[in-house]
């Protein structure tokens, strides 16, 4: 049977559980079962995954059925994702307790995670849009779940308002597809477009452009970012480290199978959009980041930053350097799941034993939560590209393509994007480490989260690992890469 | 065994960093003593190198799928950079255990110098260019950490006048700036060498295949292809770009006077011995690389002119500077950056020699000055440090008549300061004396000019030098007696007197050293000439063993130096029969000169004024204009929307859900005043921002400008 079957099993039959839980009339059965549910449900999926990939490695047998192709690249992104997920439920067993509504929480989160795992895998155009309404619903309710904080309900209309016109947005797109080649299949899609009488069709760039706008809302692609700060902000923390870490790999994933598969013929187009995209994205989000004073938006515009270094990748699909540029994104997705979560987590831990995420919670933060401080340092550092961390690797691998691409232009404004990165990214180590604390009480030491201190030490941990011997996972999504061709 | 020691050399201080807190943890005493053990471990390896006298290389697979190996190459050139970085490393570090003695958190202290030391000799031992950058930016995350060390910014601390004590502003601004300032200034500007040094390691890596120094060296077919793609001399100039921000070079020097702000022992180490040096090292690694590559290619050596030129112009601003100096460790920072000077323009003199085999003079002469400026400039700054605890300050005009009391730093001090201003027979003079000939050497119509430049700024030097030796040592005894009425530094830790053991040995080896590499001056030059000719060989040098002999021209011209500078410098400030202040207000061009120095040539302002306020109101514009404009209406839009979502909840909440009923006044509160906040506005304005955005793509795709930008 399929190895989505399996996912699909664990995760309905998981989440519908949990949810059930919630009718129980015992708090403490609403409060733990669901979350330790949640985890052996992830636990199973990942086992399951890396099982796979393993077999995989020693016997590559890609499984392509009409709606899934069971590819390595589905395997890599589906521990991604999974990974993510696990990072995000062992948090919010610190940072959501005692909070209303924990079994819809977790058995919503899960849904959602199957809809990425699913979107891992999925290789026709309807079976993405299912996956994709999966993965995002239960988000627009997840950002709202402190209903009655207006700041979480904020975040969530705007996620939702624009999270509904996208996906409008990407059904017309799917439309237009079927209309230029009657298919919804992606291996069709490709065959079909090829003998298209003309490759400039209008209707083919309109899809194009629909495309990009669909996709790019949830890859936060200027722009079409403009409810990730506030939504980032607004949502629970370990949300926004979902959301961040997790959806927006989703995204990339499709992208690539849509793009770098299906619609290479018209390469030359797209990827120039992808170029500019790339250079506005990374700009605009590190100069926005630049003038933050808060370090979960702050977040947010890096975030964006950080998809305008993984567009690179898509802008020289066309050219000699297509799989080293996509070996990049793949890498650098991983990388930046990895940090992101981590510098979110890190800040829900702060908000969590502190109660605000405000700067004075920063000051000194190495006193008082010794090991949240290193994990967001470390994390913060990575995302700057310093080596010997992970994300030095990846970023260097993007901009080796950019350059093997003939793109030297974009290399040239990535490395200077980076560096101006180092600006905000070394200002908060700044405040945590050096700046003296202010306010009353900020000396004393505090008890971190245990989950989430273990989560960012894990996180930590791979950042550094990876960081000094990376062909661990680039050798990985090399082979993703590889077995896609 | 002889295989694992290039490693030692620099893993055991990284070992030592990762391990201070866990010391910390049994006691003070302990992390402090093991740390410096650690240090002087790596350098018993790198000594243990120079006795094996062999070439190591060894490798293990980083990333096999692209035949990547991580490496280190203890060659000639490595073995005696490694040496002179860990030796006077070591003493910097017995230095520091009295000059820091009872400050807070020095945990981090010792963490970060001994991460420094084994990142500074990852740089050195390296055998390709990728981890020489990791060690690259590792030093830098370590100089930006101990900069800033002192981070709670009391005045006391800070590097440059205060407006308050008397200081001057230039274009409005002020010219001090506080430790944890002078730490960020430093990493960023050094941060846009390094990401020129990252584009062009990129573009030689994708022409080469290969960060390996000894692949590059063997295989240069990547000469001729980045020269048909007109890249050769942008790369070079690029990767040379990095070295101009780490060696503090024009454009990019003027982070290094302000880097002072921080502990006297980290200058000594980092901004004066060891990481400033990292820049030159990187030259004299790819310099013959590319020398050769560019004879392959026959391309004009377009980057040896440049290095040249840059040193030789840093060589003579920064000594200018140095003139009108007020703080003693800054006078020796603005030096540091003008002697580096001098290795640049010997090294980029070295490629601009009439034939090959004259190649290793100038490249010796860089390397030479690089090792005796290094012995002689630690001892400096860390006299200057037991200086500045003495008298509590860190002016030179409230130091003078310390010859009596402070007689062994007095006594290793002229030695160094010396060796400095190129008296023979000190290490300095021999050093100086090569680079000077071999500007002489060089093959190129400019040379002249060149060396002019040189020897002003040798007489400059020569100025300079003495002029702090008198300030601080003749004269009557300052204003240290008023000290006390000023009240600035009331701590009673500050007595006059000679500093503790453990201070003053350090700084009076190295001054001793300097005298015995002088005294043997033409027996060290030849022996490293003929191990870095060997050295030059491996990458394809024909080697033309030459005896030592003196350029009597460049001698000449050292000379000269002397006699103008020393008389002058002697007159004011030893035998104090000139008033320097009279002289300079008697003219007003004088007066306008001093003021255009001491504002270090109004650079520094002119790049605040361009990049610091330039870049930040450019931030605030795209903010303010394209993302706040929008998200207001944002928010606007929803608003109202979402009050009535969260309404909606609360209602249903309270009455079909539970009733909650606390919290729900608190609630309302927030609700009224965000209310008040965002006033309801359209909805389309969301999504319109969407659909134009969406046009844009559409626009992008159909003007297709790929031709234009590729």
């Amino acid at each position: 049977m399929s190895t989505v079957f399996y996912y699909a099993a664990i995760f309905t039959v998981s989440s519908m559980l949990v949810s059930m839980l919630s009718l129980s009339r015992s708090s403490s059965v609403r409060q733990s079962i669901p979350f330790f549910v949640s985890l052996a449900a992830l636990l199973l999926s990942l086992t399951l995954t890396l099982f796979k990939m393993l077999n995989y490695l020693s016997a590559p047998s890609p499984i392509y059925t009409n709606l899934f192709h069971e590819d390595f690249l589905a395997y890599f992104f589906a521990l991604t994702v999974l990974l993510v997920s696990l990072f995000v439920v062992l948090s919010s067993r610190n940072y959501m307790w005692g909070e209303r509504n924990l079994a819809v929480y977790f058995s919503l989160l899960l849904f959602s995670t199957l809809g990425m795992v699913l979107l891992s895998f999925a290789a026709d155009l309807l079976m993405i849009v299912v996956a994709w309404e999966l993965m995002s619903i239960p988000t627009y309710v997840l950002a709202g779940l402190r209903k009655s904080d207006p700041f979480s309900n904020e975040a969530s209309v705007k996620y939702f308002l624009l999270g509904a016109f996208s996906s409008g947005i990407l059904l017309y797109a799917i439309s237009l597809t079927y209309g230029l080649t009657g298919t919804t299949n992606l291996n069709a899609v490709l065959q079909n477009l090829q003998q298209l009488p003309n490759p400039l069709d209008p209707i083919a760039i309109l899809m194009l452009a629909l495309y990009i706008a669909g996709f790019g809302l949830k890859m936060s692609v200027v722009p079409f970012h403009m409810w990730i700060p506030d939504a980032y902000e607004g949502a629970p923390t370990t949300i926004s480290a979902f959301l961040s870490a997790g959806t927006k790999k989703a995204g990339f994933v499709v992208a690539i199978r849509v793009f770098v598969v299906a619609l290479p013929f018209l390469s030359v187009n797209w990827t120039t959009a992808f170029a500019i995209l790339a250079l506005a994205t990374m700009t605009l989000g590190n100069i926005a980041a630049l003038t933050q004073r808060s370090v979960s938006r702050m977040l947010a515009y890096s975030s964006i930053a950080q998809a305008g270094y993984l567009l690179i990748g898509f802008a020289v699909a066309s050219g000699p350097a297509k799989t080293l540029g996509l070996i990049g994104v793949l890498f650098h997705v991983f990388n930046h799941a990895v940090m992101q979560s981590a510098a979110f987590l890190a800040v829900a831990a702060v908000d969590r034993a502190i109660g605000k995420v405000g700067l004075d919670s920063f000051a000194s933060l190495w006193r008082r939560m010794p090991i949240t401080a290193l994990s967001l340092a470390v994390a913060l550092l990575a995302l700057a590209g310093i080596p010997p961390l992970n994300g030095f690797w990846s970023k260097l691998v993007l901009f080796t393509a950019a350059i093997q691409g003939d793109m030297a232009w974009l290399a040239v404004a990535a490395v200077l994007n980076s560096a101006l990165s180092l600006g905000y990214y070394a200002w908060v180590i700044k405040r945590m480490y050096i700046d003296e604390p202010t306010g009353l009480g900020a000396q004393s030491k505090i008890r971190e989260p245990t989950l989430i201190s273990a989560v960012l030490l894990i996180a930590t941990a791979i950042t550094i690992v990876v960081g000094i011997y990376p062909s661990l996972i680039y050798d990985l999504a090399k082979a993703a890469v590889l077995a896609y061709q | 065994m002889n295989e694992a020691l290039p490693w030692l050399v620099w893993l055991l201080p990284i070992i030592g960093a990762l391990l201070t807190p866990i010391f910390a943890k049994i006691g003070d005493k302990v992390r402090d003593y093991l740390a410096v053990l650690f240090s002087l471990a790596s350098a018993v390896s790198a000594a243990l190198l120079l006795l094996s006298n062999e070439v190591i290389h060894s490798t293990v697979e980083w990333i096999p799928s692209i035949g990547l190996q991580a490496g280190v190459l203890a060659d000639q050139l490595s073995i005696i950079m490694a040496n002179i970085v860990a030796w006077i490393s070591f003493l910097i570090m017995v230095y520091s255990l009295g000059y820091m003695k009872g400050e807070p958190n020095l945990t981090r202290y010792w963490f970060f110098m001994n991460f420094f030391i084994g990142n500074m000799q990852l740089i050195v031992l390296s055998d390709n260019l990728l981890q020489l950058f990791f060690g690259w930016e590792g030093v830098g995350l370590c100089s930006y950490a101990l900069i800033g060390f002192w981070h709670t910014d009391e005045k006391k601390y800070w590097v440059g006048t205060p407006v308050e004590e008397g200081g001057r502003r230039a274009w409005g601004r002020e010219q001090a700036y506080s430790p944890s300032h002078a730490g960020m200034k430093a990493f960023i500007t050094t941060r846009v060498g390094d990401s020129a040094f990252l584009i062009g390691l990129l573009i030689l890596y994708t022409h080469s295949k290969t960060f390996s120094f000894t692949q590059l060296a063997e295989h240069t077919e990547w000469a001729s292809s980045l020269a048909s793609a007109g890249l050769l001399i942008p790369v070079t100039i690029l990767i040379f770009g990095g070295a101009i921000g780490k060696s503090a070079q024009f454009p990019l020097q003027e982070w290094l006077p302000d880097a002072m702000a921080g502990p006297t022992a980290v200058s000594a180490l980092i901004h004066a011995a060891t990481m400033v040096k990292a820049g030159v090292f990187l030259v004299a690694r790819i310099g013959p690389i590319f020398y050769t590559a560019a004879q392959a290619v026959n391309a004009a050596p377009l980057f040896f002119e440049a290095v040249a030129w840059v040193g030789a112009f840093t060589a003579f601003l920064a000594a200018t500077q140095a003139v009108v100096g007020r703080e003693i460790k800054k006078v020796l920072a603005y030096s540091t950056v003008s002697q580096i000077g001098y290795m640049m323009l010997a090294l980029g003199a070295a490629g601009l020699v009439a034939e090959e085999t004259a190649f290793a003079s100038g490249f010796t002469a860089g390397f030479f000055h690089l090792m005796s400026h290094a012995v002689f400039k630690a001892s400096l700054f860390m006299a200057a440090g037991a200086l500045i605890h003495a008298c509590g300050s860190k002016y030179l005009s409230d130091m003078g008549g310390l010859r009596k009391v402070m007689p062994i730093t007095f006594f290793s001090m002229l030695l160094a300061s010396a060796s400095l201003a190129g008296v023979p027979p000190l290490s300095g003079f021999w050093s100086k004396d090569a680079v000077l000939a071999s500007v002489l050497e060089a093959h190129t119509p400019y040379a002249p000019i060149l060396f002019a430049l040189s020897v002003a700024t040798a007489m400059l030097t020569v100025f300079y030098t003495f002029r702090m030796l008198g300030l601080v040592f003749f004269g009557e005894k300052g204003k240290l007696g008023l000290e006390h009425k000023h009240g600035l530094h009331e701590e009673a830790e500050h007595h006059l007197g000679e500093a503790p053991k453990v201070m003053w040995l350090p700084y009076t080896i190295l001054a001793v050293a300097s005298l015995v590499i002088g005294l043997a001056g033409p027996f060290v030059e030849t022996s490293l000439h003929n191990s870095l000719e060997h050295y030059l060989h491996e990458y394809g040098f024909e080697a033309a063993h030459k005896g030592f002999e003196l350029n009597l021209a460049a001698v000449g011209g050292s000379l000269a130096a002397l006699a103008v500078g020393l008389p002058l410098s002697y007159s004011i400030y030893i035998a104090r029969r000139l008033d320097a202040a009279k002289i300079v207000n008697s003219s007003k061009l004088l007066r306008a000169i001093y003021i255009f120095l001491e504002n270090r040539w109004y650079l520094n302002t002119l790049y605040y004024a361009i990049f610091v306020d330039g870049l930040l109101s450019f931030a605030r514009i795209i903010w303010r204009g394209l993302e706040v404009s929008v998200i207001d209406r944002l928010g606007d839009a929803t608003a109202s929307a979402s009050i009535i979502f969260s309404k909606a909840g609360n209602w249903f909440d309270r009455y079909i859900v539970d009733g909650f009923i606390n919290g729900l006044a608190y609630i309302n509160v927030r609700f009224s005043r965000l209310a008040r906040i965002l006033q309801t506005g359209v909805s389309q304005n969301y999504l319109l921002v969407f659909a134009v955005g969406v046009i844009v793509v559409l626009i992008i795709l159909v003007l297709n400008p790929s031709l234009l930008l590729r």
